[in-house]
C-alpha cells in the first residue's frame, strides 16, 4: 500500500482544525518532504518522527516519502502535535497497522526521539476538533482532552506502547472516570479572602457591585492604600463557573499553554493581573502562527486586572474598548482572521497624580502636572468604567480593629443572588442590560430621573455613562432588595422602580477622575 | 511714545546693565543723557529702532525711574526697578491695593476662597494685585473679573469696566508682555491688560526664566497694601513673597488650613509666627482701615441651607478633603444615605468632588 490518511488538528487561536494527514511513499531517491504549508515545528517533525520510529525498533522505509496537511482551508498549520500521526500513518502504509486503524482514530501528540508521546499545547480545542474517531492523546495532557465532553480519548506512553494497543496486544492506560474528576474540581477553596481587608467601606461595597452586575471598576488611590489587595480578593467572590463557561475557559487556557490546575478544567473564574510592560500582541492575541489568545481571552468569564494603569502603552489600552463593549476580539491577519472570546471584568488600579498622594492639599503636583498625566487614560476608556472610586489609606483604628470585616463567602452569596436574580429578569447580567431593556427592568422614579437629568444638564455624564449609571443603579437596588429579604426566600422576579437613593449611590461610585478646576460657581 | 521712555526702554535691555545700576543713573538724569555717558555701551540706532517695533506691537507703554508718572510706590523701594513695562492704566495704582497670593497647586476649597475674597473686596472697590500664576493667583483675579462683570451688567452695560467703582486687577507678571506665560491663563492676562494693569520689569521677548518669579515677587508685594496668603507649602513662591513684604514693612495675613495638608503648611507656620488670620473680606478691610460692616449688609449666599442632616455631614467635612470611605467611616451612615445627601449638597453647591475626594466650599453654614 503506497497511501493512507490519518486524522489529526492543528489549532488556531481557540479553535481547532481537523486536519488529514496524507502520506504517500513511492519510488525515487530516498527523502521526506511535508507540504501544505507546515510551519516550523511541523517541518521539524520529519526528524523527530525517523528517530521515534527507530527507537522503538520499528521500519523506517527506506524511499520517498511525501507528507500532505490537508484541511478544507488552506492556511499555515502549526504544532508539534501531528508527529504522532504521521508515525501511523507510515506504520499503515508499510503494513505494520491495518488500514482500518486510520478510521477509527485520531492522533493528537508530539513524539520524543525516544518514542515517548509527549503533551502538545491545546489539547482542549485540539481534541474538541475531532468528532468521529477514538482520539489518542499523550498521558500527561489525557485530563485536559476528557473536558472536551469527550470519553472516548485513550493515551499511551511510548510509539511502540501504542502500536501494541492498536493491534490489541496491550491495554491502554487506564484512566479516571469523569465524575471523579468533578468531585476533585469542586474541592478547590480560594486562597484570600475579603475579611482581610480593613475598613474601605467604600470600595468594598463598590468591588461588591462590580462583582454581582459584572460593571468594570476603577480604583484611584495613593500608594499602600490598599487597591491591589482588594482588586485580587474579586476571584472569591464571584459565583463558580458553569460547565459551559469552564470548558471555554478552559479551552482559551489551554489554547495559550498557561497550566491548567491539577484536575485539568478550570472551574474557578481566571483572574488575570498582566504586567504594565505588557505588549499589544500579548494582550489581545495574535503573534504567532497559531495566533496565540491574550491576557483579555485568558481572562475571559474571569478578572483582568490592570495595576498601574497609566503606565500601560496607551495603544494597549485603547486596543481593549472594542473588545470591552462587544465581549470578542476579532483578530485579522494577512491569511487568517479569527474571533476569540474576551467576556471579563475589568479592574484596574491607578494613582490620582503624578506624587501618587492625590488628596488635595496633601498632593504637590500643580494643575498641569495632573493634567498631562491623566492624559494617558484617554476618555472613551474611562467612560467605559462603570465604578471610579477613589480609595483612601485605612485609618489606623480601622486596621488594628480586631473584628474581621465580612467575609468573602457571604459576598459571595448576595453576589450569586443578584446574577441569578438579573438572569431570571432579562435573561442577562445588569451591565449587558441594553438601552430598551433599561426602560423595561430599570424603570426610574420622578426623582431619580430628575437627578440624572441634572447631572446630563451640567455636561457630567455622557450619553454612555447616562445608561451605565443606570445599570450600576440597578445592581444597587437588587443588592439592597437581596440584603433586605433574607436570601433563603429564593429569588424573585423584582423590576421595582430605581429611586433617587440608588442613582445617587451609583454617581457617587463613578466619580470624575480630572481634578475639579473651578472655583467655585459664582 | 516719547523718545525718552523708547531710549530708557532699550538701556534696560543692555545685557550688563543691571537693574540697580540703570536705577541710579537714571535716577538723576534723563535716558538720553544717560545713553551719552555709557558711549560705547549704549544702544545702538539699530537696536532701538527695533525696541521701538517691539513696543508698538504688542502696545505696551513704558515708564522709567525719572519718569513723571513712574509709580511713586516704588520710587523709594528698597530693590526698585529701572524701567517698567505695562498694558493699562498706572492710575489703577490710586486704588487701595490688597495683594493676594498662593500655591499652584491650590486646593477646591482654596480656589474658591481666593475667587470669593477677590470679589467681595473688588466689589468695595479694592484693586487684587497678584501674580497670573496658576492656581490660586489665576482665581483671585477671576474673582474681579466675575465682580467688574456683574457690576457693568447691573448698570445695563451703560459704564465700562474701567469706570466701575469695583476695584480692579493689577497683575505682575515675570514674563516680557508679549510671552503669555503660563499660556491657559491668555484670556485673564487680556483682561487684565483691558481693564486693569499688566506690568512687568523684564523688556519684550524676555522668557519666563525661573529666577525671575522671585524678582517679581518683590515688585508684587511693594505694590500691595496688605498681602493675604490663601494657601501656601512650607516653601515656594508665595513664601518669598511674604518675606519680601515683611521687608517692606507691608502686613502679611493668612487663611487658616487644616494642619493636616501640605497646602496650608506656610500659611499656617505665618499664623504661629503671629500675623493676622483671613476668614473674609471683613478681615482685609479691617485690615485696610476700612471697615465697611456698617454701610454694607452681610455678604449673601445663594445658597440654599442644608437640613440639619446635611449640615451635621458638611461639619464632618469641614477642614480638609474627605473620600466617600473616610466620610462613611466618620459618620457611620451608610453608603446609599451619604450618596444621597451629598448629590444634594453637590447640586447647590455646599460641596464639590476633586478628582474623588469631596471638599466644602466657603465657610459652610
Amino acid at each position: 500500500m503506497a497511501f493512507s490518511s490519518v486524522r489529526s488538528s492543528t489549532l488556531l487561536g481557540v479553535q481547532g482544525k481537523a486536519v488529514d494527514v496524507e502520506i504517500h511513499v513511492g519510488m525515487g531517491l530516498p527523502g521526506f518532504t511535508i507540504v501544505g504549508q507546515p510551519d516550523e515545528a511541523c517541518r521539524e517533525s520529519r526528524d523527530r518522527v525517523r528517530a521515534a520510529l527507530l527507537s522503538c525498533d520499528l521500519p523506517w522505509p527506506n524511499r520517498r516519502i511525501t507528507v500532505n496537511l490537508a484541511t478544507s482551508v488552506h492556511e499555515r498549520k502549526g504544532g508539534a502535535g501531528l508527529d504522532v500521526a504521521i508515525a501511523i500513518g507510515l506504520l499503515i502504509v508499510q503494513d505494520i497497522l491495518p488500514n482500518e486503524i486510520a478510521e477509527r482514530y485520531a492522533f493528537i501528540a508530539e513524539l520524543g526521539l525516544d518514542g515517548t508521546l509527549r503533551p502538545v499545547a491545546g489539547v482542549v480545542p485540539l481534541v474538541a476538533a475531532i468528532d468521529d474517531r477514538i482520539v489518542v492523546v499523550a498521558n500527561e495532557c489525557e485530563r485536559e482532552a476528557r473536558i472536551a465532553a469527550r470519553d472516548e480519548v485513550v493515551c499511551a506512553q511510548t510509539l511502540a506502547h501504542l502500536v501494541k494497543c492498536l493491534t490489541g496486544e496491550a491495554a491502554w492506560i487506564p484512566a479516571p472516570t469523569s465524575t471523579q474528576v468533578r468531585t476533585i474540581i469542586n474541592a478547590a477553596p480560594p486562597i484570600i479572602d475579603m475579611k482581610d481587608v480593613r475598613g474601605q467601606s467604600a470600595a468594598r461595597q463598590a468591588l461588591e457591585i462590580a462583582a454581582a452586575g459584572a460593571h468594570h471598576l476603577l480604583f484611584v488611590g495613593p500608594p499602600g492604600a490598599g487597591k491591589s489587595m482588594l482588586a485580587q480578593r474579586v476571584s472569591g467572590i464571584l459565583p463558580v463557573l458553569t460547565d459551559e463557561e469552564a470548558v471555554a475557559t478552559t479551552i482559551v487556557h489551554s489554547a495559550a499553554q498557561v497550566s491548567l490546575p491539577q484536575t485539568g478544567i478550570i472551574t474557578l473564574p481566571p483572574f488575570r493581573a498582566p504586567h504594565h510592560s505588557t505588549s499589544l500582541v500579548a494582550m489581545v492575541g495574535g503573534g504567532t502562527s497559531t495566533m496565540r489568545p491574550g491576557e483579555i481571552s485568558l481572562a475571559t468569564n474571569g478578572v483582568l486586572f490592570l495595576d498601574e494603569l497609566g503606565e500601560f502603552a496607551p495603544t494597549v489600552l485603547d486596543a481593549l474598548r472594542q473588545p470591552l463593549e462587544d465581549g470578542v476580539v476579532r483578530l485579522a491577519r494577512a491569511k487568517s482572521s479569527i474571533t476569540m472570546p474576551a467576556r471579563f471584568l475589568l479592574i484596574a488600579a491607578t494613582n490620582p497624580c503624578p506624587c501618587g498622594e492625590g488628596m488635595p492639599g496633601v498632593c504637590v503636583c500643580d494643575d498641569s502636572a495632573k493634567k498631562r498625566y491623566l492624559r494617558r487614560f484617554s476618555g472613551p476608556l474611562l467612560d467605559r468604567f462603570d465604578l471610579r472610586v477613589a480609595v483612601s489609606r485605612p485609618h489606623v483604628d480601622e486596621l488594628l480593629a480586631d473584628t474581621p470585616a465580612e467575609s468573602s463567602a457571604a459576598i459571595a452569596k448576595r453576589v450569586l443572588h443578584v446574577r441569578e436574580m438579573a438572569m431570571l429578569r432579562s435573561g442577562c447580567l445588569n451591565s449587558s442590560l441594553s438601552a430598551d431593556m433599561l426602560d423595561e427592568f430599570a424603570p426610574l422614579t420622578t426623582s431619580a430621573a430628575a437627578l440624572l437629568r441634572y447631572h446630563l444638564e451640567r455636561g457630567r455624564l455622557s450619553g454612555r455613562g447616562y445608561h451605565r449609571i443606570r445599570r450600576v443603579a440597578r445592581t444597587i437596588a437588587d443588592l439592597q432588595s437581596a440584603n433586605n429579604r433574607s436570601i433563603e426566600n429564593g429569588i424573585e422576579n423584582s423590576t421595582d422602580q430605581i429611586d433617587e437613593a440608588h442613582v445617587a449611590t451609583a454617581l457617587a461610585l463613578r466619580v470624575g477622575v480630572h481634578p475639579q478646576l473651578s472655583g467655585d460657581r459664582l | 511714545m516719547n523718545d525718552e521712555c523708547l531710549l530708557a526702554a532699550a538701556l534696560s535691555a543692555v545685557p550688563r546693565l543691571g537693574t540697580r545700576r540703570l536705577s541710579a543713573m537714571l535716577a538723576v538724569q534723563s535716558p538720553s543723557k544717560a545713553m551719552e555717558m555709557l558711549g560705547r555701551e549704549a544702544p545702538g540706532a539699530q537696536e532701538i529702532a527695533a525696541m521701538k517695533q517691539k513696543l508698538e506691537d504688542g502696545e505696551m507703554s513704558v515708564s522709567y525711574i525719572g519718569a513723571h508718572d513712574f509709580p511713586a510706590l516704588l520710587v523709594d523701594d528698597v530693590a526698585r526697578p529701572s524701567v517698567l513695562f505695562y498694558r493699562g492704566d498706572l492710575n489703577v495704582l490710586q486704588q487701595r491695593r490688597v495683594g493676594i497670593v498662593g500655591t499652584r497647586s491650590a486646593t477646591a476649597a482654596g480656589r474658591y476662597m481666593a475667587s470669593h475674597l477677590a470679589y467681595d473686596l473688588s466689589e468695595q472697590g479694592v484693586a487684587i494685585v497678584s501674580g497670573l500664576a496658576r492656581g490660586i493667583d489665576a482665581w483671585a483675579h477671576k474673582g474681579v473679573l466675575l465682580a467688574l462683570d456683574r457690576d457693568t451688567k447691573s448698570h445695563d452695560g451703560k459704564i465700562s469696566a474701567r469706570d466701575s467703582h469695583c476695584g480692579q486687577a493689577i497683575a505682575i507678571v515675570a514674563s516680557g508682555l508679549d510671552v503669555t506665560y503660563p499660556k491657559e491663563n491668555a484670556e485673564l492676562w487680556k483682561f487684565v491688560a483691558e481693564n486693569g494693569l499688566l506690568l512687568t520689569e523684564s523688556p519684550p521677548g524676555t522668557m519666563p526664566e525661573a529666577f525671575r518669579f522671585p524678582l517679581r515677587n518683590r515688585i508684587l508685594a511693594a505694590l500691595s497694601e496688605v498681602l493675604v496668603v490663601i494657601e501656601s507649602h512650607a516653601k515656594g513662591g508665595s513664601m518669598i513673597t511674604v518675606e519680601e513684604a515683611q521687608r517692606r514693612d507691608i502686613s502679611v495675613m493668612a487663611v487658616p488650613g487644616s494642619p493636616r495638608a501640605l497646602s496650608s503648611a506656610g500659611t499656617n507656620l505665618l499664623l504661629q509666627q503671629g500675623c493676622a488670620p483671613v476668614v473674609d473680606a471683613t478681615d482685609v478691610m479691617v485690615a485696610l482701615g476700612l471697615d465697611n460692616r456698617r454701610n454694607h449688609p452681610q455678604v449673601f449666599d445663594s445658597r440654599r441651607t442644608p437640613s440639619a442632616q446635611d449640615q451635621e455631614l458638611i461639619s464632618q467635612m469641614r477642614g480638609e478633603a474627605v473620600t466617600l470611605d473616610q466620610l462613611l467611616m466618620r459618620t457611620s451612615t451608610d453608603l446609599v444615605q451619604t450618596a444621597l445627601a451629598l448629590g444634594r449638597l453637590e447640586s447647590e453647591g455646599w460641596v464639590v468632588n476633586n478628582a474623588g475626594w469631596w471638599e466644602v466650599l466657603g465657610r459652610g453654614c
